[in-house]
């Protein structure tokens, strides 16, 4: 199956990096997915959400506050100013994840709806983790 | 008697110091490894956003597609003035490590003056202003208590300024100086123009895959991934440049301390020296009364 090179780095280190199937990310203007071969182009993100599904078929989620991406027919980098990976061992490890991506989140934005919406997409990962 | 206690007194009074320079040496040595782990895990980052705004950049100066008239992306042909900003320690202790990069800005804005260029002095650690105001050289505005805790917010607020008046024109060029971390014995010197973004028009990075960026916003997106750019490599220099500012205090606490041991060594050797000489005099003092009794 086709795969595309998904990383994501911020400058506090990278966050992830490995083959994925899709991504789908939160563009300025809306969200949008991205499979292999995708036509290569550069945007800003918002606060969001960022989707993937990895090779064995694990979707993982990580929230970032403000970004940009550049994607080429194989590859996507995202720069992200503060991101937060929804994953862990334990359902308290998720716990605090989610905690600190809201907290992330609430910090990048001052528009309460999309805070809300964030916020309910983050649930709606960590529950498929659980 | 009176040269043995002042051997004894220097004796103690050294290996005091070695102590204290021992203790500074460790200090040093955890603190690196905190900075450079930081450094390390940033500049994943920073290669990463090189990438990107090279990329772009590239396109724009070497083909000319759009976004020319932005004066972040193109080079000024004939500057009038421009803002150096140098980046030292807030403390001494570290050996040459401040003075390169002193030694450095000076020798720049030799070169400035020659052009017939104005330079804006912007001044990040206390050693660096200090050195300036004594050496009586105006500096723009200073900061103190930076380079010693990187921080991106305060980072970004200090370079946001001379952002702003290259944007605006007043001045033609950004360039950071700093000391950064090469390896934990070698300091490495950094003189980085970050405005105009520096590239090199590299025929072969241009035939690469074409890149769209969506025409309306592409303005935008662009003004905001060159002002992170430079707030990014500002705070990129202020932690590489503690990461070698505390290498070389590692360096030079470790030379300290391996000389006061060299010094305890010889007065150790003198004191000895004066212990047998006054034993013999006494010896002597004794046993010529003796003879004198008889």
């Amino acid at each position: 199956m086709n795969t595309l090179q998904l990383e994501i780095v911020t400058p506090s280190g990278a966050i992830f990096k490995g083959n994925v199937t899709e991504v789908t990310l939160p563009g300025e203007e809306g969200e949008f997915g991205v499979l292999p071969e995708h036509a290569s182009l550069t945007t800003l993100l918002q606060a969001g959400v960022i989707d993937f599904v990895k090779e064995d078929k694990v979707t993982e989620s990580v929230v970032i506050n403000w970004g940009h991406v550049k994607v080429d027919e194989n590859k996507v980098i995202v720069l992200a100013d503060g991101a937060v990976a929804i994953r862990g061992d334990s359902e308290s490890d998720i716990a605090k994840a989610i905690a600190s991506a809201k907290e992330l989140v609430a910090s990048a934005s001052d528009n309460a709806a999309a805070i809300a919406t964030v916020s309910a997409k983050i649930e709606s990962a960590a529950h498929q983790l659980i | 008697m009176a040269n043995l206690k002042e051997i004894q007194r220097q004796i103690k009074s050294v290996s005091n110091t070695q102590k204290t320079t021992r203790a500074m040496k460790l200090v040093s040595t955890a603190k690196l490894k905190r900075a450079k782990e930081l450094a390390e895990r940033s500049s994943v980052f920073a290669s990463k956003l090189n990438e990107v705004i090279s990329d772009i950049s590239t396109r724009i100066q070497c083909q000319k597609i759009g976004g020319v008239e932005n004066r972040a992306c193109v080079e000024i042909d004939n500057p009038q003035m421009v803002d150096l900003i140098f980046v030292t320690a807030d403390k001494g202790l570290c050996g040459g490590f401040n003075f390169q990069t002193l030694k450095a800005v000076k020798t720049l804005m030799a070169e400035y003056k020659d052009k017939k260029v104005k330079v804006r002095l912007r001044g990040v650690g206390k050693k660096g202003i200090e050195f300036f105001i004594y050496n009586e050289v105006e500096m723009l505005d200073t900061v103190k208590d930076l380079s010693s805790m990187p921080d991106m917010d305060r980072a970004a607020e200090f370079i946001q300024s001379s952002m702003k008046d290259y944007m605006e024109g007043k001045i033609d060029g950004v360039t950071i100086v700093y000391n950064g971390f090469k390896n934990a014995l070698v300091q490495e010197l950094h003189v980085k123009q970050i405005l105009p973004i520096a590239v090199s028009c590299n025929d072969e990075v241009a035939a690469s895959s074409m890149l769209e960026i969506e025409a309306e916003d592409s303005e935008k997106m662009l003004n905001s991934l060159i002002a992170k750019y430079v707030e990014y490599n500002m705070y990129y220099s202020l932690i590489d440049s503690l990461a070698a500012e505390h290498s070389a205090r590692m360096q030079a606490m470790d030379a300290a301390t391996n000389n006061a041991k060299e010094i305890v060594k010889t007065l150790n050797v003198q004191f000895n020296k004066a212990r047998q000489g006054a034993i013999t005099t006494e010896l002597i003092e004794i046993i010529s009364g003796v003879e004198s009794m008889k």
